[in-house]
């Protein structure tokens, strides 16, 4: 799309020079209901929010303090949905890359079929994955009795999984497969002849992964990273229902738990900033990475 | 399911409809005028009414409105339409119904499009403060039967004559005989058995719903003896929240042997798979479960010393309500003993709104001593508490924060 967007005006500016007159303004009206919308639905709540999250309700002036409670009583939950967000984007995307590997470089009906199922999980809403992931993961939970089943689990003394690790396993469950999708897509636009010329020299599978299939479907892998990235920092739903009560918990919990019990949007909105900073790191990553050489260096 | 796309329909016409009259030229005035005309004129035809009723709280709260209540008002008044709007469980759905009376009151409409609404105890501070609610409560002839003290007070602000409760609920302990032989009947006698049975007692922190926020806020009251002060008499003295600092200490040495489960759902459902033996609940949820088979049929409660607390939910009348005297008549008709005793306490296994010696000869025997069997009316009277005063209960969830999941 982006190289699209900057090629275009490039070739044909001398002609629309010579247009001139009423049409320069044209293509902004053409933007204008887009742009205008973006602004009012986007950009005014996103702005109104930073600035919001520096007011205190009853005072006028702009002031710190909502960071400063945030500082002591949120640090923990920050970092902590920090860690969620990055070990279950790095675990779902090992995985996808062996999936979209699999379905690229096989072929025949049981990969045709898994290539179908596999998408699933794209289209379960993330409360019916909470709601299912509690049940399948309690300590007497589906999981648990099918172990015990065999002897791997005492039932009197089970593992606990409702907290980060039943909390990665969620996230990676449902991101698994949408990342697969957007990295197979990746897999599929390499030609054949790569593959084939790597494997006649001898390339095992995982240098096939490593040196062809990676590095040459760079960007929508990071897509694929940035877009489950951002929506496990944003989700509510699954940690809420998952381990709400807990300590530590995800920030989305804590914003919910602010608005709900105290009515204190300044909190909420300083914990909403600082999830739109952890956010904005990999956007600006992704913008200055991944688009300039995308547009650029081809 | 034709049914309930009708009502979906209905709904959305209804949405629209208030819509474009919301939005419309705003004359009230001379149209308030014109029906008073007619009134006095011509003998009056019923005029065709589509009342709004709004509420917070679980989904069955919506299904009480839809399935119950609005049919059986239309039979009352043929020329009346109830559209049952729900807005979401807990706190959250009442602060959603407030922010909406609140813009309207702050884009200045005159006319709103809510007759009636259904609202936890925090909402009726909130609403008092922005002075959203119509006094209305006092002329119904059912205010007689009411008795309790949170009818006048709401967590510390006086509500009287705003707000009619249509049930009571409760927080008790849940817990499952087998393993509990002799039930604790106070907060010390709890600790001591959880020290005893580590991992065996549940609750759900202060995030995942209200029975874990009941649990800390009793823990609270047995550890500084200050009921009184806290939730009923005040003043709010903001010293006083220091002085808690070792209650929160010991609750976090108390959690190390405690699981959190997964919201107030969540502790019934490891009651029922024996995950663990004890942990708070709201008593007509507890009771629902077991009549859906959720729960083991043995499982039972009790309300420890010195007591947890429980809340109404309330009926108020905003003050811009399009039909404030349909909406009177509708608060009338769910608040009297006949829909107290079957529905409140035998359908949905609520405490009563009203007094309970108006509801016992309308209420099915079997109800009636299904819901007072473990928890007597006089343990209620004695250990059935409100919740703190607004300052004193936000001071507490951020004393948890502070204290108990800090350390």
């Amino acid at each position: 799309m982006s190289s699209v967007a900057v090629g275009e005006p490039a070739e044909r500016a001398p002609g629309r020079k010579r247009r001139g007159g009423r049409e320069v303004f044209l293509p902004f009206l053409l933007l204008l209901p887009a742009v205008g919308l973006m602004l009012a639905l986007y950009a005014y709540p996103f702005i109104s929010s930073i600035y919001r999250s520096f007011l205190v309700k009853g005072q006028g002036a702009l002031t710190l303090s909502n960071y400063v409670k945030v500082s002591e009583l949120y640090l923990r939950d920050i970092f902590f949905s920090l860690e969620i967000a990055f070990l279950s984007t790095a675990v779902a995307a090992v995985l996808s890359i062996l999936m979209a590997t699999y379905l690229r470089l096989g072929s025949g009906r049981v990969v045709r079929l898994i290539g179908s199922v596999y998408r699933l999980p794209i289209f379960i809403p993330f409360v019916v994955v909470a709601q299912m992931m509690t049940t399948f993961l309690a300590p007497h939970g589906l999981l648990n009795v099918s172990l015990a089943q065999i002897g791997l689990v005492n039932l009197d003394t089970p593992p606990d999984l409702l907290n980060w690790k039943g909390l990665t396993f969620a996230f990676v469950w449902k991101q698994w497969a949408f990342m697969t999708l957007i990295v197979l897509s990746g897999f599929e636009m390499i030609d054949n002849t790569y593959i084939e010329a790597a494997r006649s020299f001898g390339a095992k599978l995982h240098q096939v992964i490593l040196r062809i299939l990676v590095p040459m479907s760079r960007a929508s892998l990071s897509v694929a990273l940035i877009l489950a990235f951002t929506s496990t920092v944003g989700t509510f739903t699954l940690p809420y229902m998952l381990i709400g009560g807990k300590t530590p918990t995800t920030l989305t919990v804590d914003i919910a738990h602010r608005v709900t019990y105290f009515g204190d949007y300044g909190v909420a909105n300083a914990l909403g900033t600082i999830a739109y900073i952890l956010v904005v790191f990999t956007a600006v990553y992704y913008l200055r990475y991944t688009v300039r050489r995308e547009v650029y260096e081809q | 399911m034709r049914i309930k796309s009708l009502t979906m329909l209905l709904l959305v016409v209804v949405t629209i409809m208030s819509l474009v009259v919301a939005c419309g030229p705003t004359a009230e005035p001379s149209v308030v005028k014109e029906t008073v005309v007619v009134q006095v004129t011509t003998e009056p035809e019923p005029e065709e009414i589509s009342l709004v009723y709004i509420t917070a709280g679980d989904v069955n709260m919506l299904a009480l409105g839809q399935n119950v209540l609005a049919p059986e008002f239309q039979e009352m008044y043929p020329n009346v339409t109830t559209a049952v709007v729900h807005t979401g469980p807990g706190d959250a759905g009442s602060r959603t119904i407030f922010e909406k009376l609140l813009a309207d009151k702050q884009a200045g409409k005159a006319r709103g499009d809510v007759d009636v609404a259904m609202v936890h105890q925090k909402f009726m501070a909130w609403a008092m403060e922005e002075d959203l609610l119509m006094p209305y409560a006092e002329e119904l002839d059912t205010w007689q039967y009411m008795s309790a003290g949170d009818v006048n007070n709401a967590l510390g602000t006086n509500i009287q004559g705003y707000g009619m409760p249509m049930f009571h609920s409760q927080t008790a302990l849940a817990y499952n005989p087998d393993c509990v032989a002799e039930p604790p009947q106070s907060y010390e006698e709890l600790v001591s058995w959880v020290e005893a049975n580590p991992g065996k007692f549940g609750y759900n922190g202060i995030k995942g719903g209200m029975a874990g926020v009941s649990f800390v806020v009793g823990w609270v009251y047995w550890k500084t003896d200050q009921y009184e002060k806290l939730a009923v008499s005040g003043p709010v003295d903001e010293a006083d929240v220091a002085t808690w600092e070792q209650a929160y200490k010991d609750l976090a040495e108390f959690n190390k042997n405690v699981v959190i489960t997964a919201g107030n759902v969540g502790t019934l459902d490891a009651l029922n798979r024996g995950e663990i033996c004890m942990g708070p609940v709201w008593v007509d949820m507890f009771y629902t479960f077991m009549a859906e088979g959720k729960l083991a049929p043995e499982t039972r409660l009790t309300l420890p010393a010195p007591g947890m607390p429980g809340q109404p939910m309330y009926f108020v009348i905003p003050k811009n309500a399009p039909h404030p005297d349909m909406a009177k008549e509708w608060v009338e008709y769910v608040t009297s003993p006949e829909v107290q005793g079957p529905v409140i306490i035998d359908r949905y296994n609520w405490y009563p709104g009203i007094d309970g010696q108006y509801v016992k000869d309308v209420t099915p025997p079997e109800a009636f001593d299904r819901l007072y069997k473990d928890i007597t009316p006089e343990i209620m009277n004695q250990y059935g508490r409100s919740f703190p005063i607004v300052e004193y209960f936000d001071a507490m969830l951020e004393a948890y924060e502070q204290w108990t999941s800090g350390e």
